[in-house]
């Protein structure tokens, strides 16, 4: 066997070989006077499906924007001092309820906290969960959902029927419930439960992601040539199905923030004194006809959040999606 | 023949019907490939031709290993391939590659061409030291016709015919002794389907490639081939040197298969005879008894339905010898002389 | 004359700029005429017909000149719901994949019924008496037992029967078939060659066969115009064009292609490739790829010379080609 390998070897490398087939030629020239073979004018750069994305994005308003606004809020929970120079947790009962007045501009709330200082430190919180859930859900909910697509039987069976599970319970309900046993108070609970109940929606979207990818023959072609499992799966399939995935975590996102709040208002979640938008709601919640602005601004806050990222996430799906080509 | 490099028999590929999800059970099979048997030699190419749900890409895809048979050996210098795993399996791999149909699915839009082409020594290091992989890969767009130059670009810059060329170099890159093309040239306008056919000829001389060339194209695989084997419906029907399938076609499914296609003279069309077959293709889950065809065939009596007819030299024709006595699985086999004559003076120059 | 097409232009704008489909299309059918209109991939066959039809997509297409003229008057100058009233009744179009062509949700006989209703304001009940007369007309077995079936319950051959059925059901004065037989079987496609050819016969029409295939066009067509980046290289009747191909690139077509009833040499190949059409090269289109090419045909567009009273070629040397 070697023998014969060499023997080929020494063919190719050979002088007959080089430029001298006249189709190899003919086409070399043809190509060389057009830089782009299919894709049009001259140095073109390569491009991918990303490149393109991008350049679809760099023009969408809807994405600037709402990536603006990710962006302040990432600032501002990451150095919240920045430009809130008090402490949210310092709390005046003697100016409860007051308006905004110079140096808080937003006024205070039920407890005589500046509404300013927490609004800018809830974000801390709903970030921080936003970030660290959608983190934990897409691990999870990828490594499981490709597992079950990529090979399929019984794995995908147990796995579609836990997903079926897991899609069945009522998020809210199951948070009054799982939570309230628990007495931490730290943001860390929360992730948890949204985890365990967010895995399933991505891992649903990677399992389709999978498996549309694994029936490309390219994947066939790299089976044929004996690539192993794991190579498979990181080189020709995962690549290739990690846009649906990133899009729905993206709008998930944004979706566990507003949980997060609501599960806080409900009391389940962060509790005082913990610095949350869903906390600041619930505590202004009875005072709605006095103190109005205590109410307005954490919940304004909340929605221009989670819009952001619904449409950052939106924008993504259409600057991916071949279709809209 | 030359000694067989690849040899099939009695190759079965059923994929079970099932229903239920958690408990499942068996509702019947889809017979895709039913007893085939197939011999390659060194240098060769066999043609294989057929309509589409005949099982001929089921078998290119036994042949290289994606898929499992369910009964039947692939010996492959002797040695059965479907039994190999792990190592073994990864060895025997490197000489038996295959060229794809589609330019467009096969080859990953994330992957430049040069990590394309260099993928399989990335899988098979042993065939190539790291510093010398790069070379390699521009050799190879070389001898496949493309600029060496566009190592770094990714597959959409491609035209489909160029694409092929790219799933060539790839197949070629291990040095096999054997590629299987399945439908390579299907997808391609006819000015680029010449070049692609023409380059894999020149390859085949240069590289002592064997080919198995499926395709349902009866003009290009006849181009190609040495030998073609005709399937319908998982089985092979008739098989011979191309003179002997296209010019002295026994079995009538060939005939009607070759008295359909559209031949490039509008001269031929008036005195042209034309089997017309009636109704469809049985489907492979409730696969007719005795003879496969004798639901179309006009020639089928009570025997064919009884006994299926073995695959073998007719005896009507094995005393006489000449190029009717070849392989055909039919009770009732006759020549039949079915493609035209060319008046069209075509071919190169 | 049915229909002519005069120097009709399309050109399509996406993102990385005008792509030139069609550029100066000229052809004529004539009642009871069979034109196979050949071409590759890109030559701007499929878009013609789309254009003709009035369902080209605009944006991003968009037609930008010419005329076509169906039964005296002008397609292009016409409302649109006066074009959808000639669309289906007097010109109808098949497609190559019948599957995507049809419905899944609705049975064939609604959707053959649903031409009667439309157009012919028929009830339900006539409609789908007419729906199963239309499915034996198309050879179609045990037509008032399937009538009530889904698409997907048939196969390849016999949807695009129903496809056929469909564009025959208000006996158009015009079919245009797209490719109506690439994606079947070469037994089934010569069922439904054989077919569409008898309708034709029967029935008068005039018939627009857009294909890649030389053998199909040579098995049932009158003339032919032969296309390429978007114009008519050649246009003769059929016998002329295979005896002695006026043109280069329809010499090089018939050169390639391999050959049924003896095993060749090597193919010819054209080289190189088609034209991108955002950038189609100035001069004759096929100059980088033609063997014949000289200075004059990187500068000077060819006209459709006349090369007899019923044969045009777009080559500046189609003398040398005939001799050839």
């Amino acid at each position: 066997m070697p023998n014969q390998y060499h023997e080929a070897e020494r063919a190719i490398a050979g002088t007959g070989m080089g430029g001298t087939m006249d189709l190899g030629v003919d086409e070399a020239e043809t190509l060389g006077k057009r830089p782009g073979p299919d894709g049009g004018g001259p140095q073109e750069p390569p491009r991918s499906l990303w490149s393109d994305a991008w350049r679809d994005l760099r023009r969408n308003p809807v994405f600037i924007v709402s990536a603006l606004v990710i962006c302040f809020l990432v600032l501002i929970s990451l150095w919240p001092s920045a430009i809130a120079s008090g402490s949210p947790l310092t709390c005046d009962l003697s100016k409860a309820q007051q308006g905004s007045q110079s140096g808080h501009p937003f006024g205070f709330d039920g407890q005589g906290c500046d509404v300013y200082t927490r609004t800018v430190y809830g974000a801390r919180t709903s970030v921080a969960v936003g970030v660290l859930a959608t983190l934990g859900v897409t691990v999870l909910g990828s490594v499981l959902g490709a597992l079950a697509g990529f090979f399929g039987g019984v794995w995908d069976s147990v796995l579609s029927r836990i997903t079926d599970v897991f899609f069945a319970i009522p998020v809210v309900l199951g948070g009054l419930v799982l939570l309230s046993v628990i007495t931490s108070n730290t943001i860390w609970p929360v992730i948890g439960f949204i985890v365990l109940l967010g895995w399933p929606q991505i891992s649903r979207i990677a399992r389709g992601a999978v498996i549309t990818a694994k029936q490309n023959d390219y994947v066939q072609a790299a089976r044929a040539l004996g690539a192993s499992h794991s190579r498979l799966v990181l080189r020709h399939i995962a690549p290739n199905a990690v846009a649906p995935v990133i899009v729905v975590a993206t709008i998930a996102l944004g979706t566990y923030i507003a949980l997060e709040a609501t599960l806080s208002y409900l009391g389940v979640g962060l509790k005082p004194p913990s610095v949350s938008w869903g906390i600041d709601i619930s505590a202004a919640s009875p005072y709605i006809r006095n103190a109005p602005h205590a109410l307005l601004w954490p919940s304004g806050a909340l929605a221009i959040t989670v819009l952001a990222f619904i449409m950052l996430g939106d924008a993504v799906r259409d600057a991916l999606d071949p279709k809209l080509r | 023949m030359t000694e067989p490099i690849l040899e099939v028999s009695d190759l079965v590929k059923h994929y079970p019907l099932t229903r239920g999800t958690v408990f499942r059970k068996q509702a019947g099979a889809v017979r895709a490939v039913d007893g085939v048997d197939l011999r390659l030699g060194r240098g060769e190419t066999l043609g294989i031709v057929g309509e589409s749900g005949c099982g001929k890409s089921t078998v290119a895809k036994m042949l290289v290993n994606l898929e499992r048979p369910t009964a039947g050996s692939i010996r492959y210098k002797g040695e059965d391939i479907t039994r190999l795993s792990g190592r073994a399996l990864k060895a025997v791999r490197r000489n038996i590659q295959m060229v794809f149909q589609d330019p467009y699915t096969s080859l990953n839009p994330r992957m430049t061409v040069g990590d394309i082409i260099g993928e399989p020594y990335d899988i098979h290091p042993e065939v190539a030291p790291k510093g010398d992989r790069r070379r390699k890969v521009r050799e190879l767009l070389d001898v496949v016709g493309l600029n060496p130059e566009y190592i770094n670009r990714y597959p959409h810059q491609f035209s489909g015919g160029q694409r092929q060329r790219i799933g060539i170099a790839r197949g070629l890159a291990l040095r096999p002794e054997v590629i299987v093309a399945d439908e390579p040239v299907s997808a391609l306008d006819v000015s680029v389907q010449a070049q692609v056919v023409n380059l894999m000829d020149r390859l085949q001389s240069e590289f002592d490639l064997a080919y198995v060339f499926i395709a349902h194209d009866l003009s290009v695989v006849r181009h190609i081939s040495d030998r073609v084997g005709v399937m319908y419906l998982g089985r092979i029907v008739e098989t011979g040197t191309d003179t002997e399938i296209y010019d002295h076609p026994t079995h009538p499914y060939t005939q009607a298969l070759l008295s359909a296609v559209p031949v490039p003279d509008p001269g031929a069309r008036e005195h042209r005879e034309r089997i017309i077959l009636s109704g469809d293709v049985p489907s492979p889950t409730d696969i007719p008894s005795g003879c496969r065809f004798r639901t179309r065939c006009w020639k089928a009596r009570e025997r064919c339905a009884l006994e299926v007819p073995a695959l073998a030299v007719p005896a009507t024709f094995a005393a006489a010898g000449g190029p009717a006595a070849h392989d055909s699985a039919c009770h009732f086999a006759e020549e039949r002389h079915v493609v035209p004559e060319g008046r069209h003076g075509g071919g190169p120059g | 004359m049915l229909l002519e097409v005069r120097d009709l232009h399309v050109e399509f704008h996406t993102r990385d700029g005008v792509a030139k489909a069609v550029n100066g299309v000229g052809y004529r059918v004539d009642e009871g005429e069979t034109l196979a209109v050949l071409g590759e991939s890109g030559s701007g066959k499929s878009v013609t017909a789309q254009a003709i039809m009035g369902i080209l997509d605009v944006p991003p297409g968009r037609v930008t000149g010419g005329e076509v003229v169906f039964q005296g008057r002008d397609l292009l100058t016409l409302k649109e719901d006066e074009r959808r009233r000639i669309r289906g009744a007097e010109m109808a179009m098949i497609f190559q994949d019948a599957l995507s062509s049809l419905n899944p949700v609705l049975t064939v006989g609604d959707q053959l019924g649903e031409m009667f209703t439309v157009h012919r304001g028929m009830s339900r009940k006539q409609a789908r008496a007419e729906a199963v007369e239309l499915m034996d007309r198309v050879r179609i077995p045990a037509a008032r037992e399937r009538v009530g079936q889904y698409p997907h319950q048939f196969s390849g051959g016999m949807r695009q029967r129903i496809m056929i059925a469909m564009a025959l059901a208000l006996e158009p004065a015009l079919i245009i078939a797209d490719e109506p037989t690439t994606a079947l079987d070469v037994t089934v496609q010569a069922q439904v060659m054989e077919l569409l050819a008898e309708l034709r016969r029967e029935y008068r029409m005039g018939l627009v066969l857009i294909t890649h295939d030389l053998g199909v066009v040579a098995d049932v067509a009158d003339r032919i115009a032969v296309m390429y980046a978007g114009r008519i290289v050649e246009s003769a009747p059929v016998h002329d064009i295979y005896k002695a191909p006026a043109h280069p690139y329809t010499r090089g077509l018939l050169d390639s292609i391999p050959r049924l009833d003896r095993k060749g040499q090597e193919l010819y190949a054209i080289k190189g490739l088609p034209p991108n059409l955002m950038s189609i090269p100035p001069g004759c289109a096929f100059h980088p790829r033609c063997p014949l090419a000289r200075d004059v045909c990187r500068t000077d567009e060819p006209p459709l010379y006349q090369v007899s009273a019923t044969r045009g070629s777009a080559c500046h040397f189609w003398r040398e080609c005939l001799d050839d």
